[in-house]
């Protein structure tokens, strides 16, 4: 039983991390209805920015955290900018496309720039761990998680409280109705946009300490995400949360007790089942592109 | 992305000239001529992997450009014709020539089987099922040890040989054997693609790609026709992964890596989705670029993602699309005057 919960917790952990790239995700697929397979590699460049602070410039974990994840914040805002608002409702396979290329640009980049060897980042939570209650708690991860839970409660009471955050879902639910009360889509979109690159950018940041930091580890997380947000409804948040958690847990149960090649195809498993079972996703309000 | 022309082809006030034959008679026999001409093993080899890209890429162009779904399961059939080709010829006893044929066969019916969950929900969901077939079948490579042999792949695999009565027996372990068995393969297959996109049929999955709804309401069941092109897209595939092994003599899981399907999109988008030649063109023209192109991989990637982003942005309709566009501009010229 304590090994079950032990596993549960680490679950939780994974499925945290999932959840702030997979919420980014659909954010930018609900404004914009591009899936942006650039996506796995914004988190990347929030692990490197984060890597290249803290062992190459001396600066500290906590600051680092903040730079990376303006950083890639801004890169996203620019990638908006000059590609994604010239992109027309409809555009479907045009969005992938463009977005394959921008992750081909930015993993070979960086790989071209800082090589393509896995990098270790080493802070002072390094090696510590916590007890909580019996239960092992790795230091770092959770402060990862911690973070990631407090970048999605803020997510949450923007988009609940503000105007610009109100807009923003008055745009994804109806895109003409908000056009008529006067929303400005490129506005609207680009802050959307950018607040979902970040949050990847700063998944990266928070667990760069934890994995290993190298130019191709943005794809397979992607990938899996991908499934996440099919399972919880394309385009939903809280789908995305709790498809993430779900995904998190199962895949470190499924780890724990069988093997780790099954706890890779976990997710994709269940994204078919869901996809046979309901096919709008847990959460999906049944949109069709 | 449709691309395809609303207009039909018919006569049009013999404007449109038809090179189309001559130009593929002439390519062919230039093809079948040139390592006579040009006998270096380099230039072979970059050719059999041209002809091995050509045939993909016309399975994602049928699937793509002519259906309108982009699909990324390709590289997966891919991976997969070439592990049953490894497993038909290394553990079946199967000959070469039919364990090609199966492999396309058995990656056909894979599709199909896969293009329901796949095609049930939307687009959206088409292209991360058929991504999501493709890791899926490559985890099993790395890890359904006693049957894929894991990592460490399949090796020693054999090649298809041509039995010439009283000319003997030539074996296509050697590269210009090879390069015909690659060429007739690739004509053979590229043959059949062209011939069943210029079919009604061909016009029933452009029609479906241009006005989904509309097609339905014409009593086309979209949903079939789509399911069969996958399907049809994912024999191709296949064969390509087996030619591809079979040359390679070995099968392991880097047969799945990105650079194949980052390759073939390129190819594809480049191309020009549903311009069925300018894709051909642009799988010879792809696989020569590295060569004559020498620099850093990495930067060679970046240089390609650039290319993707630049085709996104500008020329959604590739090569083909914009010689497409010349020629609908020159047909209205000729019409007003």
């Amino acid at each position: 039983m304590e090994f079950f919960i032990q596993l549960v917790i680490n679950g939780l952990m994974l499925g945290m991390v999932y959840a702030l790239i997979a919420i980014g995700l659909s954010l930018i697929f609900g404004v914009l209805e591009i899936v942006n397979f650039a996506h796995g590699h914004f988190y990347m460049l929030g692990a490197t920015v984060l890597a290249a602070l803290v062992t190459s410039a001396g600066i500290g974990f906590f600051p680092g955290l903040v730079i990376a994840t303006v950083a890639v914040g801004v890169v996203g805002y620019l990638v908006y900018v000059v590609l994604l608002r010239h992109f027309r409702e409809g555009e479907f396979d045009r969005g992938i496309i463009l977005t394959i290329g921008i992750g081909m640009v930015l993993q070979n980049g960086v790989a071209y720039l800082f090589g393509s060897s896995s990098r270790m980042v080493d802070t002072s939570l390094s090696f510590v761990s916590w007890d909580v209650a019996g239960f092992f708690v790795d230091a770092q991860r959770a402060v990862a998680v911690l973070v990631g839970a407090v970048a999605i409660a803020a997510l949450y009471a923007v988009l609940t409280f503000t105007r610009i955050g109100k807009a923003m879902r008055a745009f994804a639910q109806n895109r003409e109705a908000a056009f008529i009360v006067g929303i400005r889509p490129a506005v609207i979109a680009g802050i959307a946009v950018a607040i979902g690159i970040a949050l990847a950018g700063l998944a990266g940041a928070a667990l760069a300490p934890v994995f290993a930091v190298h130019p191709a580890m943005g794809a397979p997380i992607l990938f899996k995400v991908f499934a996440i947000i099919i399972i919880g409804g394309l385009g939903s948040l809280p789908g995305a949360l709790v498809a993430s958690l779900l995904i998190g847990v199962t895949e470190s149960v499924v780890g724990g007790y069988s093997s780790v090649a099954l706890q890779d195809a976990v997710a994709f498993m269940l994204m078919i089942v869901v996809l046979l079972a309901f096919p709008a996703g847990l959460f999906g309000k049944g949109i069709r592109v | 992305m449709s691309v395809s022309t609303p207009f039909s082809t018919r006569s049009t006030g013999g404007v449109q000239p038809r090179l189309t034959w001559p130009l593929i008679v002439l390519s062919l026999v230039g093809l079948i001529l040139l390592p006579s001409i040009w006998p270096s093993s380099y230039v072979v080899n970059v050719l059999i992997l041209a002809f091995i890209f050509a045939i993909l890429a016309t399975g994602l162009n049928l699937i793509f450009g002519y259906t309108g779904l982009l699909s990324f399961g390709q590289v997966g059939f891919f991976g997969l014709g070439a592990y049953l080709y490894a497993l038909l010829t290394m553990d079946g006893g199967v000959s070469p020539w039919l364990s090609i044929l199966l492999a396309g066969i058995g990656s056909g019916f894979v599709a199909l089987l896969l293009g329901y969950p796949a095609l049930r929900v939307s687009r959206a969901s088409f292209v991360i099922v058929t991504l999501s077939f493709t890791l899926l079948t490559a985890l099993l490579a790395r890890n359904w040890v006693e049957i894929t042999r894991g990592p460490m792949g399949i090796p020693k695999l054999s090649a298809p040989s041509i039995d010439l009565p009283g000319l003997g027996t030539f074996s296509g372990h050697d590269p210009h054997v090879f390069y015909y068995i690659a060429l007739a393969i690739a004509a053979a297959s590229i043959g059949a693609i062209y011939l069943l996109v210029n079919s009604p049929i061909g016009r029933v999955l452009r029609a479906i790609n241009l006005d989904e709804p509309l097609a339905a309401s014409q009593g086309i069941s979209p949903k079939k026709y789509q399911i069969a092109a996958f399907a049809v897209a994912g024999v191709l595939s296949g064969i390509a992964g087996s030619l591809h092994v079979s040359h390679l003599g070995i099968v392991d899981p880097s047969i799945f890596d990105p650079y194949y399907s980052e390759m073939l999109l390129i190819i594809v988008i480049v191309g020009g989705p549903g311009s069925f030649w300018m894709v051909v063109v642009s799988s010879l023209v792809f696989m020569a670029i590295p060569e004559l192109l020498r620099m850093a991989p990495e930067l060679r990637m970046v240089l390609f993602g650039m290319v993707l982003v630049l085709a996104a942005m500008l020329f959604p309709t590739g090569v083909g699309g914009y010689f497409e566009q010349r020629k609908l501009a020159m047909w209205r010229r000729s019409l007003r005057s």
